[in-house]
């Protein structure tokens, strides 16, 4: 069953449009109760819609607000646990603001357990007035955090490209915006195409695809100081930039040999050591969680399909990974090293899909006519990816349990994203 | 004690996280936590094509543009013959440097894309290699699917995207 919800928040100055289509939730969702936070409205507003829509579009929680509940109490000791308990209500959580001045913003909330009638936790956050939406994010990440036992997302960033048309000239932009898609700022604007853009392990850096100086080239940038710089200067192209866990090494796609092969580039001596050797097309790389292994797209088959190189084995060979069709690409592992997601073509369309290690099968995660880029959050739970209709393309999200979500539609084209780490 | 009193209202990385985990009892949870949220920089790439050839008028002899099947970049007999006239005017115009610039359609991933299209141009450079035309006078660059020029996602459109083009 299908069901649609679309709600609409307050995101400082602008009115920005967040549609949730849940097409399919978590098969056994947290039923909540979401008291409102108490305290000036103008501020409370905000929060209450952020913390509603950053849990429902984790997909794994039923959320009751108050006009659902029989009693909506603000304190503790005003909570009546029956009256939850009718509900099927699993969790209560209840929060205040607690200070408030030109400096700071500071919340509080609590998370109750109705089975057992008690309080499983109460936390604090200390914000400043103009990051009130990452206060609210805090806010969601400790409630999911507490119920499910999962690191939250919504305190992360998403990186990713943009395109528009101003007085006929074409602007790229890479941008970094919450994992909402609000807050929007940009690392860098040219008027030739940026692609493949992804973060160092620790969030404070990118690198991507630039065409600025006429070819393909990799650069990295620092995120605060907007210093950045080309990696390996030398005149042919070079693509598909990817860190390693550890944040040392930077793979790469070289075309220097005449052809597209993967090498792994020592950032801090600036070694290079070749990976692949194929006259097919060898690129998109990705590290796996431990670094132990890189897992790429190569042509060799005579199609697209994955393939992965163990690197702690001494000239270890490529071991073919996909067989569903003729098109498997882009893969990346899932934080647990449980299995990949890739963009795989089914028919005539091209899904995100999902194969676990254990599995023979592929499972597709998607279902439009052009889905690109997944890119997986740092909890291994969502799946940030492109999709294209009608010439137009935007970020939708599905969560491994089903769920679907959309970012807000915004004019031109968003594609490439790249979740960030944990920041908080 | 946590005085965030002085935390500058500034764009830039409070990069402090406090996340204190006390458990007061066995099963809840105490934190508290500040608001850690960057600041970010926006700079602009300053674009200069620096590696392109420097053009001789003559080089618009040499231009063509041939096309390729979906994940192939085999060249058709109707694009050998498209190049024909191009390696004619490579040999009579010697001063004459071509671009080649490969494409794909916006179908499939933009890293695989991309190399398909340097395969794609690399083709085209290798078939003018065999037919007498030095490669120092050929530069060989893929855009990809980063630069269609049919935008609709029929295969009309994607058969003209799908493209080398001399210039």
């Amino acid at each position: 069953m299908k069901i649609f919800l679309s709600l609409l928040f307050f995101s400082q100055l602008i009115f920005s449009e967040l549609v949730l289509e849940i097409t399919k939730g978590s098969e056994d969702p947290y039923s909540i109760a979401l008291i409102e936070f108490s305290g000036s409205k103008k501020i409370t507003n905000e929060i209450n819609s952020i913390i509603n829509a950053d849990l429902i579009r984790t997909g794994e929680f039923k959320i009751f607000r108050e006009s659902q509940l029989l009693s909506t109490p603000t304190n503790e000791e005003d909570i009546k646990f029956e009256d939850f308990k009718l509900l099927g209500i699993d969790f209560i959580i209840t929060g205040s603001l607690i200070n408030e001045d030109k400096f700071n913003v500071s919340a509080s909330y609590q998370v109750f357990n109705v089975q057992k009638e008690t309080k499983i936790r109460t936390s604090k956050v200390f914000g400043i007035p103009n990051k009130l939406r990452q206060l609210a994010h805090y806010i969601s990440d400790g409630i999911y955090e507490e119920i499910s036992g999962l690191k939250g997302v919504a305190s992360t960033k998403l990186l990713y490209v943009t395109e528009n048309i101003n007085d006929d000239k074409t602007i790229f932009k890479l941008v970094v915006a919450d994992a909402d898609g609000s807050n929007e700022q940009t690392l860098l604007k040219s008027s030739e195409p940026i692609i493949s853009p992804s973060w160092s392990p620790d969030s404070k850096q990118v690198a991507y695809v630039s065409f600025e100086t006429g070819i393909a080239k990799v650069f990295i940038q620092k995120i605060a100081t907007g210093k950045r710089e080309m990696v390996l200067e030398n005149s042919s192209q070079i693509s598909s930039p990817s860190w390693s866990p550890n944040g040392k090494f930077l793979s790469l796609t070289l075309y220097q040999d005449g052809n597209a092969e993967i090498y792994i580039l020592n950032l801090k001596n600036q070694n290079l050591t070749r990976l692949t050797n194929h006259y097919a097309i060898d690129t998109e790389s990705s590290w796996s969680p431990n670094g132990s292994k890189i897992m790429f797209t190569s042509g060799r088959s005579g199609s697209p399909q994955l393939y992965e190189i163990n690197l702690r084995k001494f000239s270890s060979k490529p071991k073919r990974i996909t067989f569903d069709g003729n098109y498997n690409a882009k893969g990346s592992y899932l934080s647990s090293g449980e299995g990949i997601v890739f963009v795989h073509r089914a028919e005539k369309n091209f899904q995100i899909a999902l194969k676990y290690t254990n599995e023979s099968f592929i499972r597709p995660l998607t279902n439009s006519k052009l889905d690109e880029s997944p890119s997986i959050s740092p909890n291994g739970n969502v799946i940030i990816y492109a999709v294209t209709e009608d010439g137009m393309s935007m970020l939708s999200g599905v969560t491994l349990s089903g769920a679907k979500f959309r970012l807000p539609a915004r004019t031109g084209e968003v594609r490439e994203p790249s979740w960030s780490g944990f920041l908080r | 004690m946590i005085n965030i009193k002085n935390v500058p209202n500034k764009n830039f990385f409070s990069t402090f996280v406090f996340l204190i985990l006390l458990s007061s009892c066995s099963s809840m949870n105490v934190t508290e936590e500040s608001v850690y949220d960057g600041g970010i920089q926006t700079v602009e790439a300053s674009v200069k094509d620096n590696i392109s050839v420097n053009y001789e008028t003559k080089a618009i002899l040499a231009n063509a543009t041939v096309y390729f099947e979906f994940d192939s970049f085999k060249l058709s007999s109707k694009s050998i013959q498209t190049l024909r006239s191009a390696v004619t005017a490579m040999k009579e115009n010697s001063s004459i440097k071509i671009t080649i610039s490969g494409h794909a359609d916006e179908r499939g991933t933009r890293e695989y894309n991309l190399a398909l299209g340097q395969r794609r141009a690399e083709s085209v450079r290798d078939y003018l290699a065999v037919n007498g035309v030095n490669k120092s006078r050929v530069l060989v660059k893929s855009y990809g699917e980063e630069r269609l020029i049919a935008e609709g996602s029929d295969e009309s459109s994607h058969s003209k995207n799908r493209r080398a083009e001399i210039n």
